[in-house]
């Protein structure tokens, strides 16, 4: 319960000795001056998603890196919409930060770079080597880099679907399944199919977004419930829902545990998205010169297989292997055709509409 | 005990002597007129954390957000407020967190006060113990743990309605909806209104009652007439205390809800978190916390004086 | 005595579904917690202590919990007199504006939790005091207070002030009047107040969330994020441990006061 934690004057204490001397296995020689700006801190905070997020994040990167370097990663496990505003209190007035890495989804990523709050990742070793979509868009520079995509599937309840799996995001229009559809509660997504769904083409977004709207007013028709990653296990454990818009990583850690659930994508095809890492401004040099390396670390190829192949996801790394359970599945999208069938929103466009999509989703969920 | 001090007096009447010449010395008597005020001093302090948050909430709220930085633009404007009155999903929102803390508050204290009453009268130490013991222990679980056992109990494959089925009916909806919010607040409620009814009951005579009932009137007309108006103070205290808890709760509409029973303080962790509009998370704060405190006023002001335990001195 | 029957029929009737009301989540909870299955599930899949296990041999619960007891004696320390002054100074003092002054000191309950946190994060931010414990506990006291102030003032109504008037006649001084005569009178609203607010401070996550970083984080908040990704049955286990506290605790002052003292009326 120590209350001692300005990292600042430790560290300002240690320079003066010059006692600091980084000697890890990642320390790149351009980096490894004599002084405080390598020394290594106690241990490195990354905020993570829980269950089969936090699980692959530790085995695939945190244990690695604590191996090769002797630094211990801490996960923190505070969500990732909750921990934006305390990063954002901690540069506005000049605190140091409560996390080193936040592991976060594009568009929160972006936005944390708009307001200003991220370190420049441009001089990563290894940024050159991965796939074009590691690089953020609608941005000057690396505020963050991309790790690996993923796409949000429709998860089924088999039982429900003797017929084979839903061809369409109808489906979810069908009384037959009243009060046992889920999405996320912030509709993230969904928005881009529902424009679909409802009849439009992925032209109409960002202007014109009524098909969307009116897909989500029939929708509210039939009582979906709005939720949360754990939210969809629960409920798909405890037979509250047939069919839901997840992430395929929580389908298949479902299904990992015993719950039956299947995932297809639909024909008018599903979101595929980014996640990355980025690192707040306002860290103490050393520490921030380690939180590089972690995320240097993090996009190395070793650390990308067996992360992503535990995730279920398909690297920012190139040439990888799919896991044997992914080969040939729809939401591990690997070659041209693959993409094809899902819908991509650049991140700029999110960026800019995700507050007014998210206001009318809810004015039409709340009615 | 500590009568072995050198002056015959007891050891402990020496230091209260001690802390009463410091306290005359720090305290003259002519400013015994303030004594009020001083006692209130440390509460006022405290509060005053919550209201200095607010005075930032307030400066927010001016300010509308500018999408290009994610930050507040300089301009004062009045736009967040515009959009609170613009917008009808924020006012049914709040007509739904008004409408739900008035059901809550009064389903809660029509369980709370018999419970209250019951352990106060009853004559059995073991049934007062365990009634005691049965509203301590739930305290302890928090809102989150109790949702679950809800969904366990009443989930659509749940103990409820496996008994439902058992019997050839057709499963029912009984979680995720408005009414699973009203039943997982009640719960939540209940052990806070009944600490804060027992000393209300407590201090009504039983004699009373009985010379009430020993001339004719019935239980149900000495409750009209005596019992209920005596407690008066106690039910008004539980009253606000579960109408405001209620009206600002986030938990219970978010785990039980599903999602679309959202209250206003759904509606403002959204524009908070969701979608980073301080902005406007604050103008609805504002707004609340304006609507709360007028209603407390109100209750206050026709329940008079006597109520929140904060009775005038009865002289 | 037919009124007599059915006066107790409805009395009981109601209290025995609170108490149902009540019991049953707790209930359904602690039968979960022994499941050997990986689901939260009643009736449970076999019996096993396994999530105890599991419980029991993670570093991180026992820490937090530990911080979680820190927090909440610091919460009831500091409200301890700030609520039992303030209770008493607006029922036994002529003070002004005592309706404006209630309005004011129920303000934690008509501000939303998410917005006092939220509020206290840039206050406590600009004061560099976020990373310590202490300052968790004052907000949770902050937040509580308006329990305490009821408590104490509830049973300060029954307080006959003669008792002071005559204690102050025979020449006592103010403080002997106040620690013998006023305190003594109202210890069983201190202690319901107490305990509360010991109980509020050991569940509280929406504002310690804003307030604590995974170096210092209590229990609730640890138990809020990991539901956020994943529910397991330690989070039941977690539970039962809570309610052994409580045992011990409610058996505790049972002992040493009597439970009575919440039901004693002047």
């Amino acid at each position: 319960m120590s209350d001692n934690r300005d990292p600042f004057r430790l560290n300002r204490r240690r320079f003066l000795k010059g006692s600091a001397l980084a000697t890890g296995a990642l320390a790149l020689p351009q980096f490894a001056f004599a002084d405080g700006h390598t020394k290594k801190p106690s241990e490195l905070i990354v905020r993570a998603w829980g269950g089969a997020w936090g699980e692959s994040l530790q085995a695939g990167v945190a244990d690695p890196f604590t191996e090769a370097t002797g630094i211990p990663v801490r996960l923190d496990f505070t969500e990732d919409n909750e921990i934006k505003p305390k990063i954002w209190a901690a540069v506005d007035q000049g605190r140091v930060p409560p996390i080193h890495v936040n592991w976060d989804t594009t568009t929160n990523a972006t936005i944390s770079a708009l307001r200003g709050v991220t370190v420049d990742l441009g001089d990563l070793k290894g940024l050159d080597g991965l796939l074009s979509i590691a690089k953020p868009t609608g941005i000057d520079g690396w505020p963050l880099v991309n790790t690996y995509s993923y796409v949000y599937v429709c998860a089924y309840r088999p039982e429900a679907f003797p017929d084979g799996p839903p061809e369409s995001w109808r489906v979810m229009l069908d009384p037959k399944f009243k009060g046992r559809v889920a999405l996320y509660d912030d509709g993230i997504g969904f928005n881009p199919i529902a424009v679909i769904a409802g009849g439009g083409s992925m032209s109409d977004i960002p202007d014109n977004m009524e098909p969307g709207y009116q897909f989500y007013r029939d929708l509210k028709e039939n009582e979906p419930l709005l939720g949360e990653d754990a939210d969809f296990t629960t409920w798909f454990q405890n037979g509250e829902i047939d069919i839901a818009c997840t992430i395929s990583v929580n389908a298949r850690a479902a299904k990992q545990k015993g719950i039956n659930v299947e995932w297809t994508v639909p024909k008018e095809g599903c979101k595929v998205d980014t996640d990355g890492l980025w690192i707040p401004k306002g860290l103490p040099a050393n520490e921030e010169y380690w939180s590089k390396r972690f995320i240097e670390f993090a996009i190395t190829r070793e650390a990308q297989e067996k992360w992503c192949s535990l995730l279920g996801l398909p690297p920012v790394y190139p040439g990888l292997e799919p896991p044997a359970d992914l080969a040939g599945d729809p939401a591990y999208p690997t070659a041209p055709a693959d993409f094809e069938k899902l819908v991509s929103v650049p991140s700029p466009v999110l960026v800019e509409n995700q507050p007014i999509w998210f206001s009318k989703f809810s004015e039409i969920m709340q009615g | 005990m500590a009568e072995t001090a050198a002056g015959g007096k007891p050891l402990s009447w020496r230091l209260i002597d001690g802390v009463d010449r410091l306290v005359a010395a720090a305290w003259p008597r002519g400013l015994h007129g303030m004594n009020g005020y001083l006692f209130l001093l440390p509460a006022v302090a405290l509060v005053f954390i919550l209201v200095i948050g607010l005075g930032y909430m307030v400066e927010f709220s001016l300010h509308e957000l500018d999408l290009a930085t994610y930050r507040l633009k300089e301009a004062y404007s009045l736009t967040n407020y515009q959009t609170f009155f613009e917008r009808p999903v924020y006012i049914r929102v709040l007509w739904r967190s008004l409408l739900a803390a008035a059901i809550v508050t009064l389903i809660t204290l029509v369980l709370a006060f018999p419970y209250a009453y019951l352990m106060v009268r009853t004559t059995s130490a073991a049934t007062r113990k365990f009634l005691l013991v049965a509203l301590f222990l739930p305290f302890f679980i928090g809102q989150v743990v109790r949702a679950y056992g809800w969904l366990i109990i009443l989930g659509k494959e749940g103990l409820l309605n496996s008994i439902v089925t058992g019997i050839g009916l057709p499963p029912l909806d009984l979680i995720y909806n408005y009414p699973a919010v009203i039943l997982g607040l009640v719960q939540y409620m209940l052990p806070f209104a009944v600490l804060l009814l027992t000393p209300a009951v407590a201090a009504i005579g039983e004699d009373i009652e009985l010379a009430s009932e020993s001339l004719g009137a019935t239980w149900i007309g000495t409750f009209r007439h005596v019992v209920i108006p005596m407690a008066k103070p106690g039910i008004i205290g539980a009253g606000i205390v579960v109408f405001t808890l209620t009206l600002t709760d986030f938990a219970m509409p978010e785990i039980l809800g599903g999602g679309t029973s959202d209250f206003i303080a759904n509606a403002i962790y959204d524009s908070y978190f969701q979608i980073s509009n301080i902005g406007l998370g604050s103008a609805l704060s504002i707004v609340l916390t304006l609507v709360g405190s007028a209603l407390v006023a109100l209750m206050l002001m026709i329940a008079g004086t006597g109520t929140l335990g904060f009775a005038e001195r009865k002289s | 005595m037919s009124g007599g029957r059915s006066k107790a029929v409805v009395l009981w009737g109601l209290t025995v579904f609170s108490l149902v009301l009540l019991s049953f989540p707790t209930l359904i909870i602690i039968g979960a917690s022994f499941t050997s299955g990986d689901i939260i599930r009643f009736p449970p899949e076999g019996f096993s202590l396994r999530w105890y296990e599991r419980l029991w041999q993670l570093d991180s619960f026992k820490d937090a919990l530990l911080r979680t007891v820190y927090v909440s004696v610091v919460c009831t320390l500091v409200s301890i007199p700030a609520g039992t002054l303030a209770a008493l100074g607006i029922l036994r003092y002529r003070i002004r504006f005592r309706r404006s002054l209630q309005v004011y000191l129920l303000l934690p309950f008509t501000i939303p939790l998410v917005v006092s946190g939220l509020g206290m994060l840039i206050f406590f931010g600009e004061l560099r005091i976020l990373g310590s414990l202490w300052p968790v506990g004052v907000a949770l006291c902050v937040i509580n207070l308006p329990f305490m102030i009821w408590a104490v003032s509830a049973s300060a109504n029954a307080l006959d002030s003669e008792l002071e008037n005559a204690a102050a006649n025979c020449g006592a001084p103010p403080v002997v009047v106040f620690f013998t005569v006023t305190l003594p009178a109202v210890m069983p609203g201190v202690i319901t107040g107490a305990l509360l607010m010991f109980i509020l401070a050991f569940n509280e996550f929406l504002v310690s969330l804003f307030l604590v970083d995974s170096r210092i984080v209590t229990l609730p908040v640890q138990i809020y994020n990991s539901i956020r990704s994943v529910i397991t049955p330690d989070l039941a286990a977690v539970s039962v441990v809570y309610i052994l506290i409580a045992v011990l605790a409610v058996w505790l002052l049972d002992r040493l006061v009597g439970l009575e003292i919440f039901l004693r009326s002047k």
